[in-house]
């Protein structure tokens, strides 16, 4: 089998440290740009903890190239994707994001959902300038201390969220909190970004349990939550864990006395386990059921695009993957080209309005952490389901601003150059 | 060595030299020629423990995470150089291994087995928690790939091609290193253990000490494959400590010949890495057919693939002098 | 007073969790006890047996319920208890499938059995992921055994006394079945001595399968029992066979009561720490283990076994 294959025309060579990537002997074969098409890597995990919500993240994805191709295309040129398993590893991630930009030549990267993938990949990004789009990881750290030029986060942290619920919570739901913390980097930020919330609002932490990663049983933690007799329980416990708890609090029919506020629900994890499972209060950005326009007209979209779904409604992961998507489709048309610093400057100042959000207020991009801010839904169990897939009611929207997490701001995140960054034109 | 042999490796030595002009044609990319090198490095210095010594380790992924990690911590705070950082990558790895195997040394069989597992899971939840220090599972990031300097000349790594052929380079080095291992009174004592420990402790040789040191090796040698990692993937994350990932080591080793064969293991990691990167573009469910694969090999062939190639070597050449195994 | 008060709920909760180690734990015992086989496909067998008794239960639609209506119209109650009895069944099949298997490595080293089961282990994890998909399962329980139960002024849930009760059932049918029974003295003079057993005219293989099969559809059992615990998702298995190991190395190769103790005092540590010093509550585990072998090589009561050869 012999391919011939074109090679990015590094145009700037790259400074100090950073570097450049040599690709191999060059063949210059030019292709006549503008039939040339956009190839898109897509880095979605198919099996791991997050297998399941990873191909969700890829019909969203899926569903905005196969939109734009339908209308001709980015700059008259078609877009291609090719997508493969990285298995919630971040090694799988790494080698995977250096296939799709040394082998497959892809100009663009989407996906993930997994902090250390999210990592893994956008580092092998940043060394080659190529743009990744982070969709669904939630870590505070992703905007934060692990920001990079190239790369673009579209989902709420957990400090978003906790900054979203808290205030109100202190004030309608009593003084005395209690955080029940997965013991890991995403679970110790988020836990203490509502801290800092609770203390600011007036409220006080009595006891702060630390539940390690992999914990099945939730039992001990039932009983001192019952022994302890806090107002709230500020849950920041993500991924399988989750999952247990979830159900373990179902049956014991814990969820009124104290309240729960948890942190965002995937809808892949909540179709999953069924509403019966949902307790407490808990965050999401975005709902198939909101009473907005647009959303049932997108939910159609996505219904004819995708018969046999396993999960028949989108949802906060294939809506991220959506929209990033089809925002980066967006800036390249803006942008006039495809050249990577031009269309991450198209990113930078992007603004998108309440109505093509689909969300209550408008969302625009932070550009000295490229992290998307944006309308924060708090929701708990809906009792009064208009058919089964109406799991949730929404109990409040909060804007942008109001959620903004400071400390990766300006703080913690230090972006690279744009001398630094390599650019192609692919 | 036979002549075959020689010239097979030769074979090799020549197919390795010259990956970057070829890896593009097949289809391929040289990141993957990098990979390959670091778990056949990896690979070959488990086997030194499976193949040769006959202890079952499937916690080994916990010395390729300290090698990665130390490697990382040691440029971040102590020095950018390249030498040191490995050497100290190597030492850390050793010395876990040490600390390990002062437990473990006295078992074997399952018992061995499955407390490699247990320190295994302890390493893994060290990763994770002491995220301080380690990052946590968001991994060691911003590694860098320091220049190797010669002295007389500073070659820069940071592109995938010169960090594939420092890679080659340290891994011969690593590979030679154990070659003479085991080839020498030191490999026949361990592999005497591997055929019956009671008796080679009847005939006067310190098993335990024998067992430790070859763990000490291992884990060392799986240190400097675990830096080399890091310094490819730029990082350290805590999933190759865990038991899936300890579990892929075995696997690639016996399915090469590692049992047999002395270059078994980097056959298998080739395999591994060609298959799976294949079959993944194709499916996500290769590990269906890897599984597969795997099973049918350890019922029906269980020297693997180097056991393959030598038994149609015995069919076709005559017979030679029997020659030790593990050649 | 107020310190015991404290203390006891988290003793009862370590004991319950003890009990439910202990199940998950028994099929992978007796196959490494009797058949000195260690397998490493008892998680992937465990999340089988969660996944089929959830098919069986037919509560939504699918194959079951199209084909059987007569049975989706049995009450939740019945039909549980079906499912209980007939997914172990189907997953001992799968137990003797891979044990027909495994005859070819008898007498080989003892390593062969243990890759095969691992290999055994990946395959049938990813069989799970092609037919049931990736996402998550909740497993509908009877209202007789879900809900919550009051005592002390504190809430427990009502499931887990039930399934700790099972558990415990199970292990006192086991070991009555083992130790009272003449097919489970043949089972253990197996063990100890299979030439005799043949001399003896029992057919050592159809032993073998069977036991292996009872293994496996202990597995099943435990996955479906934990299943409301847990939860259903392809890579449950893995919660399961690393305590497996933990607790029959504690115990001791070969000792059933050992590894009924070492499950009770592993849920113990968990429960215990999970209240007291909860960002250790899973490494506990792992101390303990190294704790005890560090004093006593083989376990609490572990028996000279021929797999230390």
């Amino acid at each position: 089998m012999s391919k011939t294959f074109s090679r990015r025309r590094v145009l700037k060579g790259a400074a100090i440290g950073a570097g450049f990537a040599f690709f191999g002997p060059f063949r210059h074969i030019s292709y006549a740009q503008g039939k040339k098409p956009i190839k898109l890597g897509l880095t979605c995990d198919a099996s791991g903890q997050y297998g399941d919500s990873g191909q969700d993240d890829l019909r969203g994805i899926v569903m905005a190239i196969d939109e734009f191709n339908a209308k001709g295309g980015v700059l008259g040129r078609k877009v291609i994707y090719v997508t493969q398993d990285t298995e919630t590893t971040p090694a799988t991630g790494s080698r995977v994001a250096e296939r799709f930009i040394t082998r497959e030549e892809c100009g663009f990267l989407i996906g993930a959902l997994s902090s250390g993938v999210a990592n893994a990949v956008s580092q092998v990004a940043q060394k080659y300038g190529c743009i990744y789009l982070n969709s669904n990881s939630s870590s505070p750290t992703e905007a934060g201390k692990d920001c990079h030029r190239t790369k673009f986060v579209w989902d709420g942290n957990g400090t978003n969220f906790s900054k979203a619920t808290v205030k109100n919570a202190v004030s309608s739901l009593g003084k005395n909190w209690l955080l029940l913390t997965n013991d890991y980097v995403w679970g110790i930020n988020t836990s203490k970004a509502t801290r800092a919330e609770i203390e600011s609002s007036g409220g006080k932490v009595i006891d702060e349990l630390m539940v390690p990663q992999n914990t099945r049983d939730f039992t001990s933690y039932m009983l001192k939550i019952q022994q302890a007799k806090p107002d709230v329980v500020a849950a920041a416990i993500g991924g399988d864990d989750i999952k247990a708890l979830r159900q373990q609090v179902a049956q014991f029919k814990l969820e009124n006395k104290p309240a729960w506020i948890n942190n965002q629900q995937d809808w892949p994890d909540v179709w999953g386990q069924g509403a019966a499972s949902l307790f407490g209060v808990f965050g999401t950005t975005w709902y198939h059921k909101l009473k907005l326009p647009g959303v049932d007209d997108f939910v159609r979209r996505y219904q004819a695009r995708w018969k046999d779904a396993p999960i028949p409604v989108p949802g906060n992961v294939s809506y991220n993957g959506y929209m990033c998507t089809r925002e980066l489709l967006s800036a390249i048309g803006r942008a006039g080209s495809t050249n990577n610093i031009a269309v991450i400057k198209q990113l930078e100042q992007l603004k998108v309005s309440a109505a093509d959000r689909m969300q209550h207020y408008g969302a625009y991009m932070n550009p000295s952490t490229h992290h998307l801010q944006q309308t924060i839904y708090m929701a708990r169990r809906n009792d009064k389901p208009v058919d089964n897939t109406d799991l949730f009611e929404i109990v409040s929207w909060t804007k942008p601003e109001d959620a903004l997490d400071a400390r990766e701001d300006d703080m913690a995140c230090k972006l690279e150059t744009y001398e630094s960054t390599p650019t192609y034109e692919l | 060595m036979s002549r075959s042999q020689a010239a097979l490796l030769a074979l090799l030595a020549a197919a390795l030299a010259t990956l970057p002009f070829w890896i593009a044609r097949v289809g391929l990319y040289q990141y993957l020629g990098i990979e390959i090198l670091v778990w056949g490095l990896y690979a070959l210095s488990f086997n030194l423990l499976l193949g040769y010594t006959g202890l079952p380790s499937f916690g080994h992924g916990a010395y390729f995470g300290v090698g990665a990690y130390a490697f990382g911590l040691m440029q971040k705070h102590v020095s950018l150089n390249l030498w040191l950082d490995l050497g100290g990558a190597i030492l850390a790895a050793a010395l876990c291994g040490a600390l390990v195997a002062a437990f473990i040394s006295h078992r074997r069989g399952i018992y061995y087995a499955l407390m490699t597992i247990a320190f295994g899971q302890i390493f893994w939840f060290v990763a994770v928690k002491w995220h301080s220090v380690t990052g946590g599972e968001d991994g060691l990031l911003n590694l860098k790939r320091m220049p190797a300097d010669l002295g007389f000349a500073s070659i820069p790594l940071t592109d995938n091609v010169s960090l594939y052929y420092f890679v080659l380079v340290v891994s011969c080095l690593a590979a030679w290193l154990l070659w003479r291992i085991v080839h020498s009174p030191f490999g026949r004592v361990i592999q005497a253990i591997r055929q019956n420990e009671t008796r080679a402790a009847f005939i006067g040789y310190n098993v335990w000490l024998y067992k430790w040191l070859v763990f000490v090796i291992s884990a060392g040698l799986s240190g400097l494959a675990g830096a080399l990692f890091g310094l490819s993937q730029l990082g350290a994350f805590p999933d190759v400590m865990s038991l899936h990932s300890s579990g892929f080591v075995v696997m690639m080793t016996l399915i090469g010949g590692g049992l047999v064969s002395f270059w078994g293991p980097l056959i298998g990691a080739a395999v591994f890495f060609v298959a799976r990167d294949a079959l993944g573009a194709i499916t996500s469910t290769w590990p269906l057919w890897y599984g597969l694969m795997f099973m049918a090999i350890v019922l029906l062939k269980p020297e693997g693939i180097a056991g393959m190639w030598q038994s149609r070597r015995a069919r076709v050449a005559p017979p030679t002098v029997a020659t030790q195994p593990g050649d | 007073m107020g310190f015991v008060s404290d203390l006891l709920p988290h003793l009862v909760n370590g004991v319950s969790l003890g009990l439910l180690f202990a199940l998950i734990a028994l099929g992978f015992m007796l196959i490494l006890g009797v058949m000195e086989v260690i397998n490493l496909a008892h998680g992937s067998l465990f999340a089988l047996g969660a996944y089929l008794a959830l098919t069986l239960l037919a509560s939504k639609p699918g194959p079951v319920a199209a084909n059987f209506a007569w049975f989706t119209a049995l009450p939740l109650g019945t039909r549980y208890a079906l499912a209980l009895v007939v997914a172990p069944l189907l997953v001992g099949f799968f137990g003797m499938v891979i044990e027909l298997c495994l005859r070819r490595t008898y007498g080989k080293d003892p390593l062969y059995g243990l890759l095969f089961t691992f290999g055994a282990a990946l395959v049938i994890e990813e069989l799970i992921r092609v037919v049931w998909g990736t996402r998550d399962y909740v497993l509908p329980l009877p209202p007789a055994i879900s809900g919550s139960l009051v005592v002390e002024g504190l809430i427990y849930g009502k499931y887990r006394f039930f399934a700790a009760g099972f558990a415990l059932t199970m292990i006192a049918l086991l070991w009555l079945f083992i130790e009272r029974t003449p097919y489970g003295s043949i089972i253990k003079a197996g063990a100890h001595d299979s030439e005799i057993v043949r001399a003896l005219g029992i057919n050592l293989s159809r032993l073998r399968l069977f036991v292996f099969a009872l293994g496996a559809g202990l597995a099943g059992i435990a996955g479906i029992v934990m299943a409301p615990i847990w939860g259903i998702r392809p890579h449950v298995g893995v919660d399961a066979v690393v305590p497996a190991f933990l607790i029959i190395v504690l115990g001791g190769v070969g000792s059933f009561w050992g590894a009924v103790l070492a499950s009770v005092l592993v849920g113990l540590a968990v429960g215990l720490t999970g209240a007291y010093a909860s960002e250790w509550s899973l490494l506990s585990m792992y101390l303990l283990l190294i704790a005890v072998v560090t004093f006593r090589a083989r376990g609490l009561f572990g028996k000279k076994s021929v797999l230390e050869a």
